[in-house]
């Protein structure tokens, strides 16, 4: 026994996973196989195929294993065309705080997709969608970023939702951002949190 | 200089606390004078005049190119022999300890190495193995090693060494591992057959499905350099090529706690390293 | 110094908790997400207190506690934050193994003598 030169896949193993075919209607089929781990594969090789984002999204809707959860959430990511955005947007909703805040995480890296959706969102009826709408911004990278964050401690009525963007604006906020966080603390006077954050965030900015 | 040039208190922590969330590198107060110059210096190359203007292209470049070169300018990148040893202590002395529990005894443990880099990372583990692993008497082992470079892993494959990359080789096995051929060093002809060198991008999903059944993976400082979907795809596709009950283990900065959330922590005496659950299918 | 360890994502929220609990003495450990924090249990002495955000990324605060709660370390009180309050919330919270709920947003004199509480610490004069 000894160091031995090996396969980047022994042949010996599992006979016949790498000749299965890796076409569009084999992978679909294999999306729904039993196994999870043939499923985690199924969605990943899926990740190339457009046409699969429809099956992808609905198969979201039913997976009950976490790890292909995870998998599927990030091929929509790799997809990110639009049925794909909408699938993950859709994950705001969800009960299920896993895949709401893994769609949440990749929702983040992709800000010219998400972009058109973001106004909407942000005016959701659900305070909470409306804090997971200000979780995307994060880490979105899109010119954007600021005004919407300044449109929402200056307009957004309820406090969590204000309180998740002023902490964002402590990073993001250039001087145009100023007035809006002046105003919010005006808004919230009682409210220890805001006056921090907003008291950081101004400090951050600076005079300039 | 003007005094945009300064970074002040406020930037600091601002800037902290973004690469904190980035790279999951957090600078204390005793680094500041490192971090200020790294970040006056990328400030001069980019010509932003002021703080904020560099952060803002920090932040938001679509590419995130001046992130990643950030990066390599506050981590000390460099290849040699035995880097970060720990790690391979805890290879022998606890996880291939655990695997060989589990382990069929018909079939070779196998270790997967990416980025192979030059080599030093697979030849060190084949070294260590030889040197400080009794069983090796009665398991067969396997190295594979990876790069996305051809051109670096024709160097690898041929295992010729600068005396820098050698320096932390204790003499014994410099001796014993090594020849000398001019200014030089060659690992020996043993080694150089013991390792597999093989191309792969990580982020091409038939690359990534051709290198399976893995016990061990080492990937060491190359997801942070990566966006975050990148970096989560990737730990993905680690878990898949990993045996349940395999081990990744990841850079001494990186953690993969930021990454996905699929791994197990595990703490062992030397290292934390990161399991595909056994159960795991 | 009885250490806690603040679990939240949003830095500014990490920051507010730091400076409200130093200086009522306390020493304080952050995490990011649960992932982290499940680190952070791995490298360091126990922790006497939790505080525990729910929405965060990679592993939410229901999943840390849960997973908290397996582990054979000693036991310390959590306080789980949310920023909602329906009731199955906090049945959750509770379930999943945090001692109590609150919601954001959280003010100093509302968290100090909770925490105090929890650690069985008699408020200071």
């Amino acid at each position: 026994m000894a160091l031995k030169k090996g396969q980047p896949t022994p042949p010996s193993h599992s006979p016949g996973e790498r000749q299965d075919a890796r076409n569009l209607e084999t992978l679909l089929q294999t999306l729904l196989d039993e196994d999870p781990s043939k499923r985690r594969w199924a969605a990943r090789d899926l990740a190339e195929h457009p046409a699969a984002t429809g099956a992808l999204v609905s198969r979201l809707r039913r997976e009950t294993d976490a790890t292909v959860l995870q998998v599927i959430v990030t091929a929509l990511g790799c997809l990110a065309n639009d049925e794909a955005i909408r699938g993950l947007i859709d994950c705001l909703y969800s009960e299920n705080a896993m895949l709401r805040n893994t769609a949440i995480e990749v929702l983040k890296e992709l800000p010219d997709p998400v972009a058109p959706h973001m106004g909407e969102l942000l005016h959701d009826a659900d305070p909470d969608v409306r804090i997971f709408a200000v979780n995307v911004l994060e880490s979105l990278r899109h010119p954007q970023v600021e005004a919407w964050l300044v449109e929402v401690i200056l307009k957004d009525e309820h406090i969590n939702v204000c309180a998740t963007a002023v902490d964002l604006l402590g990073e993001v906020g250039g001087p145009q951002s100023r007035d809006a966080l002046a105003a919010l603390k005006q808004r919230f006077p009682e409210e220890p949190y805001i006056q921090f954050a907003a008291d950081l965030a101004l400090k951050r900015i600076g005079v300039e | 200089m003007p005094k945009s040039t300064i970074i002040s208190d406020e930037d600091f922590q601002k800037f902290r606390e973004f690469f904190y969330r980035k790279t999951g590198m957090l600078f204390e107060d005793s680094k500041r004078y490192f971090v200020d110059k790294r970040l006056l210096e990328r400030m001069t190359a980019t010509g932003c005049e002021s703080f904020r203007t560099y952060f803002t292209m920090l932040r938001f470049q679509a590419s995130g190119a001046e992130l990643q070169t950030l990066i390599n300018a506050m981590t000390v990148n460099e290849t040699y022999f035995f880097r970060e040893e720990y790690q391979f202590r805890c290879l022998v002395d606890s996880i291939l300890k655990e695997i060989i529990t589990h382990h069929p005894a018909s079939r070779p443990i196998r270790i997967w190495s990416v980025p192979s880099s030059s080599g030093e990372e697979p030849y060190g583990i084949a070294m260590y193995l030889l040197e400080h692993w009794p069983q090796l008497e009665h398991w067969d082992v396997e190295i594979i090693s990876s790069d996305i470079d051809t051109r670096i892993l024709e160097q690898a494959r041929a295992g010729l060494y600068a005396s820098r990359a050698i320096q932390h080789v204790p003499a014994p096995l410099l001796k014993k591992y090594f020849r000398r051929m001019g200014a030089q060093y060659q690992i020996s002809q043993t080694l150089r057959e013991a390792v597999e060198f093989t191309r792969v991008n990580v982020h091409d999903t038939a690359d990534m499905r051709s290198h399976r059944h893995f016990d061990v993976i080492f990937c060491r400082n190359l997801l942070i350099y990566f966006d975050d979907l990148s970096r989560k795809k990737t730990a993905e596709s680690f878990f898949d090529a990993l045996n349940p009950g395999g081990f990744i283990c990841l850079g001494h900065s990186e953690s993969m706690s930021r990454i996905s959330p699929l791994f197990q922590i595990r703490r062992f005496p030397e290292a934390i390293v990161y399991q595909k659950p056994l159960e795991a299918r | 110094m009885k250490r806690i360890l603040v679990i939240d994502d949003a830095a500014t929220v990490r920051l507010y908790h730091r400076e409200i609990l130093e200086q009522a003495g306390f020493a304080v450990t952050e995490a990011v997400n649960g992932l982290e924090a499940l680190e952070k249990l791995e490298t360091g002495p126990p922790f006497d207190l939790y505080l525990v955000d729910i929405n965060m990324p990679k592993l939410d605060g229901y999943g840390f506690l849960r997973a908290l709660r397996k582990k054979d370390i000693p036991q310390a009180p959590a306080i789980m934050i949310s920023t909602e309050s329906s009731p199955s919330d906090r049945a959750d919270a509770l379930m999943a193994g945090a001692n109590l709920y609150i919601i954001k947003p959280i003010k100093p004199d509302q968290l100090l003598p909770l925490v105090r509480g929890l650690l069985g610490e008699e408020r200071q004069p």
